[in-house]
């Protein structure tokens, strides 16, 4: 099952740890919130499999974690792919991964051979025709990405498609959905974009565009069968954790073997600190990492509430940069230093807590 | 049915499944379309421009039939194909 949170139920799911497996990517992604340095002037670097042995055993033991989703980069770019899928499936976890999708077929002999621990795949889709998508990601990528979706679907392995709303597809959506849905996708998970610089800043979706976009993948979720939602960077000002790495349930692993608070911070283009980062594993015992982890998410979920509660006494409504639950650590943990705003939005603006985060 | 005119639609992503089975997506219809072994074989051959004489002669060695059957079986294939509108004819 692909898990979705509601923030009605509070259902965070089940602990967890997203892993960065590499730095690279094939695919050059304008949005793409990775450091560019990262992604394609450094050198590759891959998470050691031997570190990540060790790592799954002691989150098993310490934090009880039975999932781990796998990011990057380009996963599948890790050159012991199958190892890594092996050592998941041989810890008694269960294993997912976010893809391009443009090597799905050279690793898919590795996924057949784990399909008891590979519970799903979550495929990103800019667009619906070649000329869509590919305007993004490069030619022949949306070919590779429908061969993929066959792939999976006649395999039964469930998958999801993720897609960053933009102004250009913004109007979109219900086409995205169908589309999703003919090619048997489980889920379809839109997301925001994330505000890698002043420019993608300035041409992302406004609070009042997005809100409507929030109120469409409501509106879609109510109408298909699979799962839709939006992932956690929507308008949100439920006083609850609106996500799993502030409800305590998931972790981050970055490439280099650094536990840090979550996927969406890690590595932020443009950021200028990793105060995310708490511990360094390939040094540091896990069980004091996991401990310092737990604080900086209990301290940053309490830092957002106060400053709710500050707004809601001056009788404000929180600004983007603060509604978003999202935005707000990336303003919180200095990865977005242009924006300095704190400027507040005229009341009136209501919170859509429809969907939380989903991972 | 003219033998050399038939290729495959440039709207189709082809998957070889696992060398026995094929999926075709239409991306104007958004539609999958399972292909058996033999429908694989034709549609590989139309991909690698080979006329439906040459496709026939294949199945007949590939399958030990008859070229009366295996001519059958591939124009049958190629008209669910047309009639599929997965295929051009120029
Ligand atoms: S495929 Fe993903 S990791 Fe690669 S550039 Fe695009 S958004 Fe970034
Ligand atoms: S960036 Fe912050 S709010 Fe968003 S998912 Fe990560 S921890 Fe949660």
């Amino acid at each position: 099952m692909i898990h979705s949170e509601t923030a009605f139920t509070n259902d965070y799911g089940p602990q967890r740890l997203t892993i960065e497996l590499v730095n690279i990517c094939n695919l050059h992604c304008s949005y793409c919130f990775r450091a560019e340095d990262a992604l394609y002037n450094s050198k590759p670097e891959f998470l050691s499999v031997p570190v990540l042995r060790k790592v799954l055993s002691d989150a098993k033991r310490v934090a009880g974690t039975t999932r781990v989703i796998f990011t990057g980069g380009e996963p599948t770019l890790h050159p012991e792919f199958e190892t890594v899928l092996s050592a998941v499936a041989e810890s008694g976890m269960k294993s997912s991964f976010v893809t391009n999708g443009w090597h799905f077929e050279r690793v898919w002999p590795a996924i057949a051979a784990h399909r008891d621990s590979v519970t799903h795949v979550a495929f990103s889709l800019d667009g619906i025709t070649r000329e869509e998508n590919d305007r993004w990601r490069g030619g022949g990528s949306f070919d590779r990405l429908v061969r993929a979706f066959a792939r999976c679907h006649f395999s039964s392995l469930p998958f999801a498609i993720k897609v960053v709303v933009r102004r250009d597809n913004s109007d979109q959506l219900e086409q995205i959905a169908i589309f999703a849905a003919r090619m048997g996708a489980n889920a379809l998970h839109f997301v925001h974009t994330m505000p890698t610089s002043a420019e993608i800043d300035n041409t992302s979706l406004a609070l009042d565009e997005r809100r409507l976009v929030e109120e469409e993948v409501a509106v879609l979720s109510r109408i298909f069968k699979m799962n839709v939602a939006i992932d956690v960077g929507y308008y949100n000002i439920d006083a609850q954790p609106p996500c799993s790495p502030l409800a305590g349930t998931s972790m981050n692993i970055d490439y280099r073997g650094r536990l840090s608070l979550c996927c969406n911070l890690s590595g932020f283009r443009n950021g200028t600190d990793e105060t995310d980062v708490v511990a360094d594993l390939n040094v540091e015992p896990f069980v004091e990492a996991h401990q310092k982890m737990q604080d900086l998410s209990l301290a940053q979920h309490q830092k957002r509430i106060n400053r709710l509660a500050t707004m809601q006494a001056e009788g404000v409504t929180p600004d983007l940069f603060t509604g978003s639950p999202c935005l707000f650590c990336l303003h919180s943990f200095t990865k977005v230093p242009w924006h300095n705003s704190t400027d507040t939005e005229e009341p009136g603006i209501r919170s859509l807590p429809v969907f939380n985060s989903i991972h | 049915m003219n033998s050399t005119s038939i290729l495959p639609g440039k709207h189709i992503v082809f998957t070889d499944f696992d060398g026995t089975e094929g999926i075709l997506v239409d991306l104007n219809t958004k539609k999958y379309y399972q292909l058996n072994e033999t429908a694989m074989l034709v549609w590989k051959g139309l991909e690698q421009g080979k006329t439906v004489d040459e496709i026939v002669g294949q199945v007949t060695t590939e399958y030990e039939i008859s070229l009366d059957h295996a001519k059958r079986s591939v124009e049958k294939l190629l008209g669910n194909f047309q009639s599929y509108k997965l295929v051009t004819s120029e």
